[in-house]
């Protein structure tokens, strides 16, 4: 078996879920290790609290996604014991090669049979689902009556003044907003949590006042758009009796979910990617209470940046597995692309991993922008649209890096040069820039800068706040 | 062209956004902006639809501004992002070229460790900890190297140590990054900043340190001079700032001339402990013959002052002799042994001496302690030669036994050890010298109780960390459990749980060999015997499984004479005897623990006792194995 670190941290729940797999695996913990003679599976006992130790098993019947199996209590999947086992191989320990064990071998039958009977259920046509229309009518219409209502809090809102958001008015909005997720309003539901969520940060720091109002506004202009365009959407829809889903990003900003045979539907979907991570960080979303995991990754055919997101919920944090840093190129035969422009969201199913080739590697600078000022003019196209986001992930050529005074500065092998400087909006916990005058080695030729171009409104500039540099050789993160 | 008309508008436009759209028509900056927009709008279509929305909002009733508000704001913010400069013009200056290395470490490795090393709150040492057991290099990621050299500045003192004994490992590679934005008027961080350099660079730090003492304030300042002392090539400097310096400055300097050597440095010394008689401490770690010889000939000369009984120690007398005698530190060159030969035939009289208010002042026994720390810390030589003898040259001095004794234990065979010093533990009741017998018996018995079977090693190790040279005779135990005279050796309670052991009984246990089934033989009908005895059956009986005995038998009586007990211990001990024992006899001791009928009545345990453990014993029984605790709380009525 040819296991890595990486690849076990990244079967882990969670990193504590590794770190003590690897605590057990480190105090030998486990005995009977035993194997099949054709390296599928592997088996051991592991020592636990009780005094039974605890039969734990992983089946490589499929090499990238090991089927782990384990006599413990443990809702986490895959739990430490199994984790650890996977330690016990990396670490070479000698496995006795031995019979399958007769439970393991009936699970792996049952289990065989589900994936034919799978298979074959998805090679026949699949059957037409019949809509339920009045159904659908009937949500469209809520969703609609959702929107007059999501208006006149605009309306009221502004009328009244933001600056008045507080208290009573305060809790009266944030139940006017908890009503819209009644009406499938998801999106602009979320939107006024957030504006509301604005509007305390002015009250309980001052000094962040202008920040916060520009947010808030930010986000009403944006919510104006959504209730405009969503209305005539909708409307559309109701009238054409269409309730399909559409290549539109109105579907998400009104509070839809896309579905992968939905996005398969609408043909976003590409085939044989290959796909390489250039930066992985995590935030919290206060207003939807969730923990946000977000990897960047650039498509090595066709140069396009593209985006993933892990969304875990606070309240089922552990139920949800985590995503982590990955630095091998993922091959999956089924790429789905979300709706949108530039940075798409992007997820799959399935995929393998193996380390990059030095070719590869080396193309990847290559794939950069043709030149920062291409790359301004895709920003500000982009960022004009009252419902994208505000930023941009772009990967430009580098020039040379340096400093002005105080001010980081990327120039491009143009001349022309862009302010780096950190998003005020992801907090200090993604600060990057003062990392790059901390790289341990110079910049070699052709390497390009990863990351997202926004505006700040500070200095009316666009600037670049970059998260990684890519070089011929390496990928160099400035956080994760 | 000029947008600044274009952002008054968006300014006022976002003014009447916070404070409400009611006032819109009163907003007579708006309306000038919108006379400046005017030029704009006539030049370019886009500025003209933002003028005709400006419009459209000022004259629109109020129930439709605030829509149109947010419409205008669109337009303008669009127009805002396209006309958003880049750039910055000047000469550029190259970024600096970092320390340290990147390395592929993913979010859920690095985040904790940054984490741990930059934010507060517990749990932190052990996740830095971790990471370094996992993977050392990690350390030396450009990203996570700064955090830790941060991290020397961290108000938790365990963390800050932690992270200045891990950049001390990390070794040269490191020395960028303590250099980079040092401040020499700094607080603690810097200074420990300064204690890493100088452990990582050793002289080669001091041209470095030199460049710094001028504006090193403080604790930094302490630590520079602290540092110099590495580099043998910096006497005069330090002597120059032994005299302007003071305070925590002062002792620094005089810490790093204690590591100096030369006729200069002795001839300081000589001066500055005539002056300061206290400042002996700093020769403390000293091993040099200078310092060996200032010690021992000070001590000397301050004892001589009292043998004859004529002066009597003051209480500062008392304290500057015993800092002397802590100065002696675990020094051990052939020079000392000149003191302690003067010592040992003084020794009488040292012990003679009283003070201002006719009471002893220990001084003998002072030094005989010292001597034996100073034996234990050091390895072969002619100190522990000197020291194997001294009780057969000074038989009378009984406390030079417990000297003698471990010397031997750390260089004898074991055979040997037990036929020398084995008698002098008594198995009978002395009729004469009795005195004299029962101390030596009495100093023996403490001495053996820095000896103790660490099952890590599979060796017997002495307390401060030496092996004996060999395990010791089963010989021992054996004489040990038939002791006759026990001093007092103190109560403790070896594994919690209220039951307290005897110190004697603790040592003894813990003085065996488990492995070995001399010793066990020996022990395990001791142990029972001392179980019913003092009823402290919970850690009697993990005693007697550590050793490969059993409490069958002996646990019922022994639970009848202790207090009522918790039913949680009993669950315990028997789950530990089914680890170790057959399930037949588990269930008899599960019987003479129902019979016993000597569960605490507290929290319904033992009613719970009742069912439990008779379910327990049809379990075993049916070969089914020892429950869980879980299974059996279940049971509580």
């Amino acid at each position: 078996m040819n296991l890595t670190e990486q690849f076990i941290l990244l079967q882990a729940p969670n990193p504590a879920a590794a770190e003590n797999g690897r605590k057990l695996s480190k105090k030998g913990s486990f005995s009977a290790h035993s194997r099949t003679a054709d390296d599928t599976l592997y088996w051991a006992e592991c020592a636990g609290s009780g005094k039974n130790p605890y039969r734990v098993s992983i089946d490589f019947t499929s090499q990238d996604a090991p089927v782990c199996r384990c006599s413990c209590p443990s809702r986490q999947f895959p739990c430490k014991h199994a984790l650890g086992l996977m330690f016990e191989l990396l670490a070479a320990k000698p496995f006795e090669t031995a019979e399958m064990p007769q439970d393991i071998a009936d699970k792996r039958a049952r289990q065989a049979a589900r994936a034919a009977k799978k298979e074959s259920a998805a090679a026949e046509p699949p059957k037409p689902k019949k809509p339920n229309t009045a159904a659908r009518k009937k949500k469209l219409a809520k969703q609609l009556e959702g929107l007059d209502m999501a208006e006149k809090m605009v309306d009221e809102l502004l009328s009244s003044g933001l600056g008045t958001l507080a208290g009573s008015s305060a809790q009266t909005f944030d139940k006017l907003a908890k009503e819209l997720g009644s009406c499938y309003l998801t999106g602009p539901q979320t939107a006024f949590t957030r504006i509301a969520l604005a509007v305390r940060t002015v009250q309980k720091e001052p000094a962040q006042a202008d920040a916060a109002y520009n947010q808030a506004l930010r986000l009403l202009v944006a919510l104006r758009s959504t209730i405009k365009k969503g209305r005539v959407f909708l409307e559309g829809k109701l009238e054409a009796g269409d309730f399909s889903a559409e290549d539109s990003t109105l579907f998400e900003a009104l509070g839809g979910v896309w579905k992968l045979e939905e996005l398969n539907a609408i043909g976003s979907v590409r085939e044989n990617a290959k796909l390489v991570q250039l930066s992985f960080d995590v935030s919290y979303d206060e207003a939807k209470k969730e923990q946000v995991e977000r990897g960047w990754w650039l498509d090595l055919d066709r140069g396009d940046l593209l985006q993933t997101l892990n969304l875990r919920p606070l309240k089922a944090m552990k139920y949800v597995k985590g995503e982590d840093s990955r630095f091998d190129l993922i091959e999956t035969p089924a790429l789905y692309l979300y709706p949108g422009e530039g940075d798409r969201r992007a997820r799959w199913e399935t995929a393998t991993t193996r380390p990059l080739f030095p070719e590869e590697q080396a193309k990847l600078p290559t794939l950069a922008q043709s030149s920062l000022a291409a790359a301004v003019k895709l920003t500000k196209g982009k960022i004009k649209n009252t419902l994208a986001p505000k930023f941009l992930a772009v990967l430009v050529p580098i020039g040379r890096l340096g400093k002005i005074g105080e001010e980081y500065l990327l120039e491009d092998p143009a001349g022309d040069r862009i302010v780096l400087r950190d998003r005020p909006e992801d907090g200090p916990g993604h600060a990057c820039v003062e990392r790059l005058s901390m790289l341990p080695k110079r910049l070699s030729a052709g390497s390009a800068l990863f990351g997202l171009m926004f505006y700040d409104g500070r200095d009316k500039a666009l600037c670049l706040h970059p998260y990684s540099v890519v070089t011929p050789k390496n990928v160099v993160r400035l956080q994760y | 062209m000029n947008l600044q008309p274009l952002y008054d508008v968006k300014e006022r436009l976002e003014y009447a956004a916070i404070a409400g759209v009611s006032l819109l028509g009163e907003d007579f900056r708006l309306q000038r902006g919108l006379e400046s927009l005017k030029p704009l709008a006539a030049a370019s279509p886009v500025f003209g639809k933002i003028d005709a929305g400006l419009a459209k909002l000022l004259s629109a009733p109020a129930d439709q501004r605030p829509g149109l508000l947010l419409d205008v704001l669109a337009l303008v913010d669009a127009v805002a992002y396209t006309q958003a400069k880049t750039g910055m013009d000047g000469e550029l200056e190259p970024l600096p070229v970092g320390s340290g290395q990147y390395r592929q470490i993913s979010y859920g490795q690095i985040q904790p460790l940054l984490a741990a090393l930059t934010t507060t709150g517990g749990g932190r040492v052990e996740v830095v900890n971790s990471a370094w057991e996992r993977c050392a290099d990690d350390f030396l990621d450009y990203r996570v190297l700064p955090a830790l050299v941060g991290g020397l500045g961290d108000s938790y003192g365990e963390m800050a140590d932690l992270c200045a004994q891990l950049l001390k490992k990390l070794g040269s590679s490191v020395v960028p990054v303590l250099k980079k934005g040092f401040d020499p008027a700094g607080k603690r961080e810097m200074a420990r900043r300064v204690e890493v350099l100088a452990a990582v660079e050793g002289a080669e730090a001091a041209p470095w340190l030199r460049e710094i003492l001028p504006g090193a304030k403080k604790d930094v300042r302490a630590a520079v001079i602290r540092a110099l002392g590495a580099d043998s090539g910096d006497v005069s400097l330090l002597l120059e700032l032994v005299k302007a310096e003071r305070g925590d400055s002062r002792d620094a300097a005089l810490e790093a001339l204690a590591r100096q050597d030369g006729a200069e440095v002795r001839a300081f010394w000589e001066k500055e402990l005539t002056a300061h008689s206290q400042s002996v401490k700093f020769l403390e770690p000293s091993n040099a013959d200078w310092a060996v010889e200032l010690v021992t000939a000070g001590l000397r000369q301050r004892l001589e002052k009292f043998l004859d009984g004529e002066k009597r120690p003051a209480y500062e007398d008392g304290t500057d002799l015993t800092a002397w005698c802590w100065s002696l530190g675990h020094k051990d060159a052939p020079a000392t042994l000149d003191f302690w030969r003067w010592a040992d035939s003084r020794m009488e009289e040292i012990d003679r001496i009283e003070d201002e208010k006719n009471h002893p002042c220990f001084f003998g026994v002072k030094l005989t302690d010292r001597l034996l720390d100073i034996m234990r810390h050091t390895g072969p030589g002619p100190l522990r030669d000197y020291c194997l003898t001294l009780f057969d040259r000074r038989p009378e001095m009984t406390r030079y036994l417990h000297i003698s004794f471990q010397a031997a234990l750390l260089s004898l065979p074991a055979a040997e050890v037990y036929d020398k010093y084995g008698s002098y533990i008594l198995t009978k009741k002395p009729l004469l010298d009795k005195d004299r017998k029962e101390t030596l018996n009495n100093v023996m018995l403490r001495a053996l109780n820095d000896l103790y079977w660490n099952n890590r090693q599979g060796r017997h190790v002495i307390v401060a960390g030496q092996p004996a040279a060999q395990s010791l005779d089963a010989r021992w135990i054996e004489r040990l459990v038939h002791a006759a005279c026990k001093p007092n050796m103190g109560h403790y309670y070896p594994f919690g749980g209220g039951d307290e052991v005897d110190g004697f009984d603790k040592n003894l246990a813990e003085l065996a060999n488990p492995n070995d089934p001399e010793q066990c033989a020996q022990l395990v009908p001791y142990l029972r015997r001392r179980m019913v005895e003092t009823g402290s059956w919970y850690s009697y009986s993990q005693y007697l499984l550590r050793l490969g005995g059993s409490p069958k038998g002996v646990l019922g009586e022994a639970m009848k004479k202790g207090k009522p007990a918790a039913i949680y211990y009993v669950w315990f001990v028997l789950n530990e005897a089914y680890k170790v024992l057959p399930a037949a006899e588990v269930a008899e001791l599960c019987r003479e623990g129902l019979d016993a009928k000597q569960i605490r009545s507290q929290g319904r345990e033992a009613a719970m006792a009742e069912l439990a453990l008779p379910w327990t014993i049809e379990q075993l029984k049916a070969g089914r194995p020892f429950p869980e605790w879980d299974e059996w709380n279940k049971m509580r009525p």
